[in-house]
C-alpha cells in the first residue's frame, strides 16, 4: 500500500510539472487541455494514481450506497469458495437486495477490503455500513436470529 | 509451505488459554485450512465479531500461510456447558 501511495504521489507531481509546463507550450499542441486526463500521455500516470489511492474509497462508497455489501470469491450466481457459497446462500435466505463485488477479479481491491475491515479472509459481509463478519459469522447469526434483526428494516429487492 | 494443526494449536493456547479447544486441518492434511472450536474465558462479553477478532490476531502469522480459518465456534465456559447439557438432553440435535 505504501509504495502504491508514493507511485502516486510521485505520478501526481509529475503531471503536475507536466501540466505546468503545458500551459506556457500551449500553442505548440492542439491536444493537450488542462486536465491531464484527455491527453494520452497522461493515462498510464492517471491510472497508477487512482488505483493507489482511490480503492479504499470504492470500498467505503460500496458499503455506503447498499445496504447489503458482500465481497467474495466469484459472483453470487457463481461463488468460487465454498465459504462465499455459503456466506451467499444465507443472505438469499432474506429478500434483501444483494450487491457484490469478486475480489479474485482484483487484487488491489481484496487488499482494500482487507485493510478497511481489518478482516484476513473472505467472505465478507457488511450490512448497513457495518463490518459483520464472514460466512461463520453470518451463519451463526442466522441460526440466532440477530441476522433477521439486523436485515429488517432494509426494503425489499424489487 | 503450511501451517501445521500443532502450532495452530500451540498459538491458540498461549495467547487464549481455552479451556476447549478443537483443531481439524479441512485441507486434507495440506496445512492451508483449519476449522476451530474453541471455549474460552476472555471471550467473555465480547460480540461474536471481536472474539473471531481475537482468534484471528491470535493467529497472525499463520495466517500469512491459511487461505481458510473457519470459527466453528467461539464461546466462553459457560455457555460451553450449556451446549454441552443440550445436546444431551437431546440428542436427535
Amino acid at each position: 500500500m505504501a509504495t502504491i501511495l508514493f507511485k502516486g504521489i510521485a505520478a501526481r507531481s509529475l503531471t503536475a510539472r507536466l501540466t505546468s509546463s503545458c500551459y506556457y507550450g500551449m500553442r505548440y499542441s492542439t491536444k493537450v487541455s488542462n486536465d491531464p486526463d484527455t491527453h494520452d500521455d497522461f493515462k498510464p500516470a492517471s491510472k497508477l494514481e487512482n488505483s493507489g489511492t482511490s480503492l479504499s474509497d470504492i470500498v467505503e462508497q460500496d458499503v455506503k450506497d447498499n445496504p447489503v455489501m458482500l465481497y467474495m470469491k466469484g459472483v453470487p450466481d457463481f461463488p468460487q469458495c465454498g465459504f462465499s457459497s455459503l456466506a451467499v446462500k444465507v443472505l438469499k435466505q432474506y429478500d434483501v437486495p444483494l450487491s457484490a463485488r469478486n475480489i479474485l477479479e482484483d487484487p488491489e481491491l481484496k487488499n482494500a477490503v482487507k485493510a478497511f475491515s481489518h478482516w484476513p479472509t473472505f467472505p465478507q459481509v457488511f450490512i448497513k455500513g457495518e463490518f459483520i463478519g464472514g460466512s461463520d459469522i453470518v451463519l451463526n447469526m442466522h441460526q440466532t436470529g440477530e441476522l433477521k434483526e439486523k436485515l429488517k428494516d432494509i426494503v425489499p429487492k424489487q | 509451505m503450511g501451517v501445521t494443526k500443532e502450532q495452530v494449536e500451540s498459538s491458540l493456547n498461549s495467547k487464549l488459554n481455552p479451556s476447549h479447544l478443537e483443531v481439524t486441518d479441512i485441507s486434507g492434511g495440506c496445512g492451508s485450512s483449519f476449522a476451530v472450536e474453541i471455549v474460552s474465558e476472555q471471550f467473555e462479553g465480547k460480540r461474536l465479531l471481536e472474539r473471531h477478532r481475537m482468534v484471528n490476531a491470535a493467529l497472525e502469522e499463520e495466517m500469512k500461510e491459511i487461505h481458510a480459518l473457519s470459527v466453528k465456534k467461539a464461546v466462553t465456559p459457560e455457555q460451553w456447558k450449556k451446549q454441552q447439557e443440550s445436546n444431551q438432553s437431546n440428542p436427535a440435535a
